[in-house]
């Protein structure tokens, strides 16, 4: 009896991963510069992943990146120099947006 | 103090109907709250978790029930192995109620 | 010296955790819900807090780790003989639709927008009726104790409004064995209901009000009271993991960490329950009620330090006082069983 459960619930996580290992999603962060709600386009300035206490959500790469969230899910609503996480799938040139995080607003890190 | 009880029973269904009520316990009232998994920090299994939790919330869901449940199972057979080797008796006792 | 191995990175959060902090709550809330039959979500909360942990995810990750921590302890109880599965089946019905009701009624009050602090107070009020319903009861039973009453096989019982509602007798009647009662179905039914409508309008797991519900309304010898109820809390954990986690609001590194603390904790407390009377129980059970009273009255003025502080210190309190239970029960188990291998070598 035990065995069979053991191995039902292994077979069950093979085939989840089988199923869930297709998509993937890439992240980034960074300062938002724009946030056009008539086209639902979000630019923004990509930091880098070298945290620090000055730098709390990373340092500046100068690299402005743009991207469509017209079907995201969009948290507290995105203002010029709110800190932003996306999730984004790359689709040719475009990137279009999953989640849009406010990363700076939401502070997690608050009680 | 039987007199007291029945109070206090009264009281019950009263309380019931005067409930204007929230989820309290639950904490602060949900705002719009949006997490994205920084993908970018993490490697490996924890990767792929994080990068699920962005793309497929309901298999992230479906995962997340399956491995608690898996690894209560497994501590919990592991845990009464342990516990087996104390020498106590685990499969029986005594109901005493006072 | 570094001490960043101690600190474990969290990636949905964000943040870094004190992870042996994690393990000690998990240890603390396992202990004392095997022992108790609740989940404790209201332990858990003002201690991740204190770590540090995003409120945000605070409670979905409670509910996954009890819904894992129960199913250790249920294990364990299992083996007892302490959980009855017909009545645990029977109650998860009532249970289920009690809970979705509650929750229907909370959304339908917030259209209305009746929604204050009023809920504290009522949640206080339940709370304040359940210890003193504990304490009253317990004095009763010492009474009778003294006047040498004793009634039935149990030993001596305070209040025993389980006979009259046995007396109820709309058919199907069942028999639950592993309880040793016999009663008409819809009385599980209604109670489970009833403390479900109430859990999910509270918000609350529901071990709190189910556990003595199961004593003083069915009849259930605290013992298989205990087990039942925490199969009941290892179910609706689950699905409270599930409906959390589909709002994104679970840290599942963090579940993990507890619970190896948890399933630690969980053996002790159960096996702790083979050494303690019921009313030894039933006793400790209130004072953990009355705890988390004072501790929202406390919340509702603002002072949530000294909150966190009282919970905090009534969790360290009933832990040592289980875990001393179980290790004193534990040895002199061991050196009975010793004395009695060497009488039969004698012999």
């Amino acid at each position: 009896m035990k065995r069979i459960m053991a191995q039902s619930l292994a077979m069950l996580a093979v085939i989840l991963l089988v199923v869930t290992a297709a998509s993937a999603a890439e992240v980034s962060q960074g300062k938002c510069l724009q946030y056009d709600k008539t086209a639902m386009k979000i630019t923004i300035e990509e930091y880098d992943i070298q945290f620090s206490k000055e730098a709390p959500y990373g340092r500046p790469t100068g690299v402005q990146s743009v991207f469509d969230v017209a079907k995201a899910q969009i948290g507290i609503t995105p203002q010029p120099g709110d800190i932003l996480r996306l999730a984004y799938d790359q689709n040719g040139a475009d990137k279009i947006a999953i989640k849009v995080m406010n990363v700076s607003k939401q502070d997690l890190k608050k009680k | 103090m039987k007199r007291l009880t029945h109070k206090l029973l009264a009281m019950v269904p009263t309380s019931i109907l005067c409930l204007p009520v929230t989820l309290w316990a639950a904490g602060d009232k949900a705002t719009n709250i949006v997490v994205v998994a920084d993908t970018r920090r993490v490697t490996g299994v924890m990767k792929y978790f994080s990068n699920l939790y962005n793309t497929d919330i309901l298999m992230y869901a479906i995962w997340a029930v399956i491995l608690t449940a898996a690894m209560g199972c497994i501590l919990g057979f592991l845990m009464d192995f342990i516990m087996e080797r104390t020498g106590l008796d685990l499969k029986s006792r005594k109901i005493i109620e006072h | 010296m570094d001490a960043s191995w101690l600190y474990m990175f969290m990636p949905i959060a964000g943040v870094q955790i004190f992870w042996p902090g994690l393990v000690l709550i998990g240890f603390s809330v396992g202990t004392i819900g095997g022992f108790f039959g609740m989940g404790g979500a209201w332990m858990v909360t003002p201690g991740l807090n204190i770590l540090g942990f995003p409120m945000a995810f605070a409670i979905g990750t409670d509910i996954a780790h009890i819904a894992g921590k129960s199913m250790v302890s249920t294990i364990r109880h299992s083996k007892f003989g302490n959980v009855d599965y017909k009545l645990g089946f029977i109650m998860i019905i009532g249970t289920m639709i009690g809970i979705e009701c509650g929750a229907q009624i909370v959304m339908w009050l917030e259209r209305l927008g009746q929604v204050g602090p009023v809920v504290r107070w009522v949640y206080v009020g339940f709370l304040f009726l359940i210890s003193l319903m504990v304490f009253s009861d317990y004095a009763k039973a010492h009474k009778k104790k003294k006047q040498g009453i004793v009634e039935g096989e149990k030993g001596v019982e305070g209040f025993t409004w389980y006979k009259t509602l046995h007396k109820i007798k709309i058919p199907p009647m069942v028999h639950f064995k592993a309880s040793g009662i016999y009663c008409s179905a819809w009385l599980p039914i209604l109670v489970s209901f009833t403390t479900g409508v109430l859990a999910g309008f509270l918000g609350i797991g529901g071990g709190l009000l189910r556990m003595p519900a199961l004593i003083y309304f069915i009849g259930v010898p605290t013992h298989i009271a205990v087990g039942t109820d925490l199969f009941e809390v290892m179910i609706s954990g689950l699905y409270g993991a599930f409906t959390y986690t589909l709002k994104g609001r679970i840290e599942l590194v963090a579940v993990f960490v507890m619970l190896t603390g948890a399933a630690i904790g969980a053996q002790i407390g159960t096996v702790a329950t083979k050494y303690a009377k019921g009313y030894g129980i039933r006793l400790a059970f209130g004072v953990a009620v009355l705890c988390c009273m004072i501790s929202i009255i406390l919340k509702q003025f603002k002072f949530e330090m000294s909150a966190a502080i009282l919970i905090l210190g009534t969790i360290s309190t009933i832990c040592v006082y289980i875990v001393a239970i179980m290790l004193k029960g534990a040895a002199a188990e061991l050196r009975a069983k010793k004395a009695n291998a060497q009488m039969a070598a004698q012999a």
